[in-house]
């Protein structure tokens, strides 16, 4: 959209601006910084810039505007936060135990999360600095993450755009299809496990109650993964069946158990 | 939902597909040389490299005086200041570049003859 301005004030104002706009887009505002990478890495090619000199400023503006995020989200939103898990109001929109489970698991696969957020999935990455901060997740490793991702997200179009030179729009396209593609996949690949998680966690439960026909008591808490679910010993009890059964006494109590279970 | 993603998936799939059919396509008009290829963001020094045409020529026709004031301007704001449309702009500089082509055009050399020529050549001296 800006693109056409922004090349114009690249070629009229150079390093400096290349800075500034990078610096802008790190921070979260909605700029087209991977084609004008791309147009000055063309730019370079015919001598307008030092290819060299461009991979720095690039480098040193990405960084900063991710590490201000960074600490935008480490003063502030963990303040949020922690807001959130102390007062009436912050539990009903998220409850402690959210929070601390989202915590404990962004400091376990934060890091993979900051690299991709830099290189491939780039338009999620200003968010991720927010809640990289947020989340106290240590400075020195995002930093790590984030010089690695940002020397993969930011010098690949310089480099590409200096070799494609002229054709280095089309490049661009090719880079939004690629983000598509890679975010649809990540998508693709997370449902298709959980998916096959889920069943094979059926298919072992369903396992489980052939060992051991004698039902419930051997299951000892995964009953309720067998709701609905059909089996060769028969139809799985039904979950109000389940809490009326341990209600009146649980396994060995004669008589108790549901009608299903009767059958086995 | 991973219905959703795998069609979303192969949707873009398809557009990578077109994106790179494309820029194929770029890669030869540009390496050809074509015109039709300038783009509102170049630079008149930039045109003048990648169309192997002198500076001072494209700066004639389009009457300038000093190519020091144009060495960093774009296109879009180079039709700004004439306060003309970018694309008659782009037209006026396609027709420099092909009447320098023109002006400029070498004959082929005879060294530059398919093979097969040569022993008739040879044949006529003798």
């Amino acid at each position: 959209m800006y693109l056409p301005q922004l090349l114009s004030f690249l070629q009229a104002y150079g390093y400096p601006m290349l800075w500034l706009t990078t610096f802008i887009a790190a921070l979260g505002a909605p700029l087209p910084i991977t084609l004008l990478l791309l147009a000055a890495g063309a730019f370079s090619a015919a001598g307008d810039f030092n290819i060299v000199v461009l991979a720095v400023v690039a480098l040193s503006a990405s960084v900063t505007g991710d590490s201000v995020g960074y600490w935008i989200g480490r003063l502030w939103g963990s303040q949020l936060l922690e807001w959130m898990a102390e007062t009436r109001l912050g539990k009903q929109v998220m409850s402690p135990e959210t929070l601390a489970r989202s915590r404990e698991y962004f400091q376990r696969r934060g890091g993979i999360a900051i690299f991709l957020t830099r290189s491939l999935i780039s338009a999620l990455g200003s968010v991720t600095n927010v809640v990289a901060g947020s989340e106290l997740y240590p400075y020195r490793l995002f930093l790590l993450y984030d010089v690695l991702g940002e020397a993969l997200g930011a010098i690949l179009p310089l480099g590409l755009g200096y070799i494609a030179g002229a054709s280095w729009e089309a490049l661009g396209d090719i880079f939004s299809a690629v983000a598509f593609f890679a975010l649809g996949a990540v998508c693709v690949i997370y449902l298709g496990y959980r998916l096959l998680w889920r069943s094979a966690e059926g298919a072992r439960l369903i396992g489980a109650e052939r060992i051991a026909p004698g039902g419930l008591t051997s299951l000892d808490g995964e009953a309720e993964g067998l709701v609905g679910v059909e089996s060769e010993v028969g139809v799985a009890p039904r979950l109000d069946d389940v809490a009326r059964w341990r209600r009146s006494g649980g396994p060995g109590a004669p008589g108790d158990r549901p009608e299903q279970q009767r059958d086995i | 939902l991973l219905g959703l993603a795998l069609g979303l998936t192969l949707a873009a799939g398809v557009q990578l597909a077109l994106a790179i059919g494309q820029f194929q396509q770029a890669q030869r008009q540009a390496q050809a040389g074509d015109v039709r290829a300038i783009q509102p963001w170049m630079t008149i020094p930039y045109i003048a490299r990648t169309y192997r045409v002198p500076e001072s020529y494209l700066l004639q026709r389009l009457h300038i005086s000093s190519g020091q004031s144009v060495s960093h301007v774009t296109l879009t704001t180079l039709a700004a200041r004439q306060h003309i449309a970018t694309s008659a702009l782009i037209r006026e500089i396609q027709a420099a570049i092909l009447s320098y082509r023109q002006e400029h055009a070498t004959p082929t050399p005879q060294s530059a003859l398919p093979l097969y020529n040569a022993p008739l050549l040879g044949r006529a001296v003798v």
